[in-house]
């Protein structure tokens, strides 16, 4: 059995549907990417996964049915996500973001927040400055930090790339890349730039007004021609 | 001399009932975005609720206890029953319901103990005439330094309840980001409940104490108060618990001096005019109080 199930997903905003029935899983271990172009519904399918939305279909996590569990429930459970743009708390230092991360769980915090200074040692520069006045890269790895210090098993990562300079997504994705392979940390990620993405996922699944329309490995859908002229540009 | 620390005396003391009170609005504001309108109203019920204790013969400093969790209770309670609901569907619903508030507990204390002769709430110090200490030559009345010391240490304790727990640093994140928030786990609606009940508490501190110094107890208890403490907020940032203190007790100080060296150019009724002056003057020139940050702007 899958890490993440999603079956027959189905979400929006008031009356307007957004996500028309997604299927979607995601292994214990893997890194599976969602692409498509803006307004497709990949954020609201990040939200609806982690119930920041009404939904209905059904959600499984570790065997376990979160369809109708609260958002809030879900970090302590296993499921760290990051938002698009605003995953930091811009009037708290970075020290006291990792603490807010933490607030799920108690113990080895200090020890934590250790470890992540050390993987992303300018937010140790950092640490007792706001996270509002960091740069965009230094505020996705304090977002991504902040995600890991609940210890997920899944960590949701919404463009992760949005508005940084290539070499500093070039270094946001090595990090995801490496806790992915090194620690087994499943990852389901959002990106517009699928070449990237396709070089770090093992998945993907390909969305398009609120309906997958294609998925397979990563392999797969790079050498798809069809895939490739509509999305890869090439 | 002797005048000019009596009245910065006089003036600090009474600029702590301001402060409590507008620390009470800035973590309503600071945690839900709203101005509460019915803040200076929910510390005068508290405050009746305190006297009421009393006077069933619950000790004061128990009936103060009481009175403070009756008044958490209160902001908890109206927050998450009515202005968590209106505030979904509109902001300026919030600005209404609190005025409707305000209104609803003036005559609901109006109703309860308006008709008996009009109730003495004995101060929490000792207040005959010789209960005093001259420092610097001015006349220091130990209710003052009783109400400045109580004000002071819940203030602190304010502080290091935000700077120092869990539970502040939850408040403080969802004040940030809310959304961010509810991600890392954090219950946000009991958090936001909590910061309406913890200035509802705080109202019924500043009320009682207002109360004491007054002595007598009437539906119209804070209005003053509350004028005060809204000029404190909006002076001092309506997002900076530290700059509502500074500004409650400056506002104090200034009043003071004010009727004091000039009673004939402000008067006692020019003070209040004074106060909702800078209200307009601030809002004008500087929207984020001087300790505020710039992003308040809803007011
Ligand atoms: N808060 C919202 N309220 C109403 N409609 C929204 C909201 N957020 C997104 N939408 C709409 O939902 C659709 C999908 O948006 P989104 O999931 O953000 O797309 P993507 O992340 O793929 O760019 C868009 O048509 C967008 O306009
Ligand atoms: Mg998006």
């Amino acid at each position: 059995m899958s890490l993440l199930e999603v079956r027959a997903l189905s979400a929006g905003y008031g009356p307007v549907e957004v996500l028309h029935g997604i299927d979607l899983d995601v292994d214990h271990g893997e890194m599976v990417v969602i692409l498509g172009a803006n307004g497709a519904g990949k954020t609201t399918t990040m939200r609806a996964v982690s119930g920041m939305i009404g939904r209905s279909g059904s959600v499984t996590f570790d065997g376990v049915d979160i369809t109708r569990t609260n958002a809030e429930k879900l970090v302590g459970m296993g499921i760290a996500h990051v938002p698009q743009g605003r995953g930091t708390f811009p009037d708290l230092t970075v020290m006291d973001n990792l603490r807010v991360g933490a607030y799920a769980r108690s113990g080895g915090i200090a020890a934590d927040i250790d470890r992540w200074f050390a993987v992303f040692p300018r937010l140790a520069e950092r640490r007792d400055q706001r996270a509002g006045s960091l740069s965009g890269g230094e505020q996705q790895m304090l977002a991504i930090a902040r995600a890991l210090m609940s210890h997920p098993k899944l960590l949701l990562c919404d463009e992760p790339s949005l508005g940084l300079a290539p070499l500093i997504t070039q270094e946001v994705f090595e990090v995801l890349k490496k806790l992915n392979a090194d620690e087994g940390l499943s990852v389901l990620l959002v990106e517009q730039n699928a070449n990237l993405a396709l070089k770090v996922a093992q998945r993907v699944y390909l969305l398009e007004t609120g309906t997958v329309v294609a998925s397979g490995s990563a392999a797969q859908i790079a050498s798809d021609d069809a895939i490739r002229k509509a999305y890869l540009g090439a | 001399m002797e005048r000019f620390f009596q009245y910065l005396f006089d003036g600090l003391s009474l600029g702590s009932i301001y402060a409590l009170l507008a620390l009470g609005l800035v973590v309503v504001f600071r945690g839900t975005g709203h101005l509460n309108f019915a803040q200076g109203e929910m510390a005068m019920i508290c405050t009746f609720v305190v006297w009421q204790f009393n006077d069933w013969g619950v000790p004061l400093v128990l009936s103060i206890i009481l009175g403070m969790i009756v008044g958490f209770a209160l902001g908890a309670g109206v927050e998450a029953t009515i202005i968590r609901g209106v505030a979904k569907k509109s902001q300026a619903g919030v600005f209404v319901v609190s005025i409707a508030l305000f209104l609803g507990l003036n005559s609901l204390a109006a109703m309860i103990w308006g008709s008996l002769p009009p109730e003495q709430l004995p101060g929490l110090f000792p207040d005959e005439p010789d209960d005093f200490q001259r420092i610097f030559g001015a006349v220091w009345r130990y209710e003052y330094i009783g109400v400045l010391a109580v004000a002071l240490v819940l203030m602190g304790l304010l502080f290091l309840l935000f700077a120092k727990t869990k539970f502040g640093l939850a408040m403080r994140a969802v004040a940030s980001n809310p959304e961010s928030a509810r991600l890392a786990g954090i219950p946000t609606g009991i958090v936001l409940a909590s910061s309406w009940g913890i200035a509802g508490a705080m109202g019924a501190l500043s009320g009682t104490l207002w109360g004491g110094i007054v002595g007598e107890l009437n539906a119209g208890l804070m209005f003053t108060v509350f004028i005060y403490a809204s000029a404190a907020a909006t002076l001092g940032g309506f997002d900076s618990p530290g700059g509502a203190v500074i500004a409650g007790l400056t506002i104090g100080v200034g009043e003071q001096f004010l009727a004091g060296y000039f009673p004939g150019w402000i008067g006692q009724e020019m003070k209040l005019s004074a106060a909702l002056l800078t209200i307009f003057v601030v809002l004008l020139v500087k929207p984020s109080g001087l300790f505020g940050s710039t992003k308040v702007e809803r007011v």
